[in-house]
């Protein structure tokens, strides 16, 4: 299994005034080239669950292995490590750097890994191909069309060839077009052998034929209808 | 080359590209650091300049100068005292001087006017490097003037010239000589005359003298011979050789007003520097770092981004203000400060300044400069870099 | 604005090391011909001692507004208070040049 979760909780400001118990006792696992959405409305925790598969912070309590690795008591040092090696996210609003030039952007992972301009170029012009936005190479970020960042921050996530891609509400701010695209673009990386998950309560992303396996999630536990 | 290393490299690009995403702002930084540099080097390279100057050319001045003084203020001295001098071991000669300054009403300047008794003089007569004919005694009528004196008083064209004695009457001087321009620092104003000649100018008495130089035999002794002719002539002020020179080590300093305007001009400008730089993370450089976070950057590397964006902005504004700042003293004469430096004074000179900073010198500026700037940056970077990765999620 | 077909691309850093180099080499110059101007000035240095010790002259001329600005080294330290017991400094040079000490 290349996601395990165990009983997993993470309780936010814990002991304070504003404390919150975003999941309680969550169980999963996930097998290496799966294709899996996480559904819930918002606030049901579903981003707190991709987190912690994101290994972008350790559970308050419970097992949680990603990619052979076990997070619980691992720290923030060799959390960020693991996360650049093994994980690609895509996040809701992008979060491309507007300033940065989409090839800029693209390569950005690539920096603290110690890899050379020539290669990070390369890498980048390679995903820029494949995705076809070649043509805004030099553009940057903040003039160009919603489309095309979504294509941004694939590629971004793609860069360091992660095994596992996380998407949190990916097609939140897209319309129906750019959602089917997206879409066949994770269908695609799920056939070159990627772990997909995505979490969404968009009916074109959990209805979608590649998704194997859908996760209903409520309140911050598993909901198994 | 390793990773590691490029990725320092890489971290290094990333901070330049980043700076010149927001040029205006780095820019203006820049100016602002390099302008205070430039205010405290200038006035240290400046200061140390002249004290060194002095250091060099005041190493021959007189062992032993003796003033009379009344009423806390100085007088002439009577020539009587001469003889009480010559009594004490150790003394070599004992020469009178009568000098002092002549306001020219037309131009407005003063002058120094310096009558001396040559043959009481030590090497006897003035050295030969003087322009023009003269490397005899001056004789009488005659005078040998600097620089400035020969142009206010357009000397040049004329050889004779006239000054008023106090009751406006006028005395006529020869120019036997003037002084070359190398000496300018320290022969600008002067007028060189026989003592008896000013003594007809001024209309100081004929047993008087504005001062004595004594000249001893042994340095070692001066303090000692000092006492004695304190002893031998009370109400005199005698001031040895090391007073004078130590004069010109503490005369310019950070505690003169001039000096302690640009200390506090600098302090304050860098107080407005951290606290900027301290006063909080703006929204989009909150988001950058969660960004980078997620995206595989740790901490330590979003610090040493900071470190080198802040190190790059203060190491180029130290560089540029200290190559400014000796631009200014070395070949500008320090024209910014010339106006504090000269006051009122209707007369010029070139100072031919080349100060000669230690590594120390430089050392010691960085450490108030850019050391403060690094560290008022390293702290609120902690703070930035610790923001939590997962603020990036959610939109 | 396009697609760029740069295939040799100088790195930030490497502009940076250029911008240091081109200081540093300015500076290089500048000491260098400090050195020059130096050794000029230690040439000239024995006629100036001469006239030094020839005339007698305890100070550098520098400001000549004043008697204790002029000659700091042998003024007395009642010079500055010679107009008024309670002159204020009012030479601008006065800011420059402290005052003579008390000795």
């Amino acid at each position: 299994m290349l996601i395990e979760l165990g009983e997993v909780s993470k309780i936010y400001n814990q002991g304070q005034a504003n404390e919150v118990r975003a999941l309680r006792g969550v169980s999963l696992e996930i097998a290496a080239g799966a294709m899996v959405c996480l559904k819930g409305p918002s606030g049901s925790g579903k981003s707190t669950l991709l987190a912690i598969i994101g290994c972008i912070f350790p559970p308050t309590s419970g097992r949680a292995a990603i990619a052979g690795r076990q997070l619980a008591r691992l720290p923030d040092r060799f959390l960020t490590l693991h996360r650049r090696e093994s994980i690609g996210f895509i996040f809701q609003r992008f979060n491309v750097l507007p300033e940065l030039t989409v090839r800029d952007n693209i390569a950005l992972p690539l920096l603290p890994l110690g890899v050379s301009p020539k290669e990070r170029r390369r890498r980048a012009e390679e995903l820029m191909a494949r995705l076809a936005i070649s043509h805004r190479a030099s553009f940057p970020a903040r003039q160009i069309s919603g489309g095309e960042l979504q294509r941004v921050a694939i590629a971004r996530a793609l860069v360091n060839d992660p095994p596992i891609i996380l998407a949190d509400e990916p097609t939140a701010h897209l319309d129906t077009g750019l959602s089917r695209e997206f879409m066949e673009i994770m269908a695609g990386l799920r056939r070159a052998g990627k772990t997909v998950v995505i979490a969404s309560h968009d009916p074109l992303v959990f209805e979608h034929p590649a998704v194997e396996r859908i996760i209903p999630i409520k309140d911050g536990t598993i909901h198994v209808s | 080359m390793t990773p590691s290393l490029e990725k320092q490299f890489n971290i290094l690009d990333y901070a330049l590209s980043s700076l010149w995403r927001r040029k205006l702002k780095a820019l203006t930084v820049l100016l602002v650091f390099a302008a205070v540099i430039f205010l405290i080097a200038s006035f240290h390279l400046l200061s140390q300049a002249l004290s060194e100057k002095s250091r060099l050319l005041l190493a021959r001045t007189p062992e032993i100068t003796v003033q009379q003084m009344s009423a806390g203020r100085q007088e002439a001295i009577n020539l009587a005292s001469m003889e009480k001098l010559k009594g004490i071991f150790g003394v070599r000669r004992v020469a009178p001087r009568v000098w002092g300054y002549y306001f020219d009403e037309v131009h407005l300047a003063n002058y120094t006017v310096m009558g001396l008794d040559f043959a009481r003089m030590p090497e006897g007569s003035l050295p030969a490097p003087v322009k023009g004919e003269i490397a005899e005694a001056v004789g009488q009528g005659g005078v040998v003037a600097g620089a400035s004196v020969v142009k206010s008083l357009g000397l040049a064209e004329r050889g004779i010239f006239s000054l008023f004695r106090p009751d406006l009457t006028l005395k006529a001087f020869t120019v036997k000589g003037e002084f070359p321009p190398e000496s300018e620092i320290i022969t600008h104003d002067l007028l060189v005359m026989d003592i008896e000649d000013a003594r007809d100018l001024f209309f100081i008495p004929a047993d008087k003298a504005s001062d004595l130089c004594v000249f001893v035999a042994n340095q070692g002794e001066i303090g000692t011979i000092a006492r004695k002719i304190a002893d031998a002539l009370p109400g005199t002020r005698v001031l040895t050789r090391p007073q004078i020179q130590k004069t010109y080590q503490v005369v310019f300093g950070w505690r003169s007003g001039f000096g302690s305007i640009c200390l506090l001009t600098a302090l304050a400008a860098f107080t407005i520097l951290a606290w900027d730089k301290a006063s909080g993370l703006s929204p989009e450089e909150r988001r950058e770092t969660a960004i980078l976070k997620v995206l595989g950057w740790q901490t330590a590397d979003i610090l040493t981004l900071r470190f080198w964006e802040s190190l790059i902005v203060s190491g180029l504004a130290f560089l540029l203000g200290i190559t400014g700042a000796w631009l200014h003293v070395a070949y500008g004469d320090g024209f910014l400060f010339r106006p504090v430096l000269l006051g009122w004074s209707v007369l010029k000179p070139g100072l031919g300044l080349v100060p000669d900073p230690k590594l120390a010198d430089l050392l010691l500026i960085f450490s108030f400069s850019v050391l403060p700037y690094l560290a008022a940056t390293v702290i609120p970077a902690w703070r930035s870099a610790t923001v939590p990765a997962d603020s990036a999620l959610g939109g | 604005m396009g697609s760029d077909h740069r295939s040799h691309i100088m790195r930030p850093s490497l502009n940076l090391a250029l911008i240091l180099l081109l200081l540093l080499g300015f500076d290089a110059a500048l000491f260098i011909h400090s050195r020059i101007r130096q050794a000029e000035a230690a040439r000239h240095l024995p006629s100036l001692t001469a006239i030094v010790t020839s005339l007698g002259l305890t100070d550098l001329a520098v400001a000549t507004e004043a008697r204790y600005t002029r000659h700091p080294a042998v003024s007395d330290p009642m010079a500055p208070y010679g107009d008024h017991p309670g002159a204020i400094e009012h030479f601008p040079s006065g800011s420059f040049w402290r005052p003579p000490s008390f000795r």
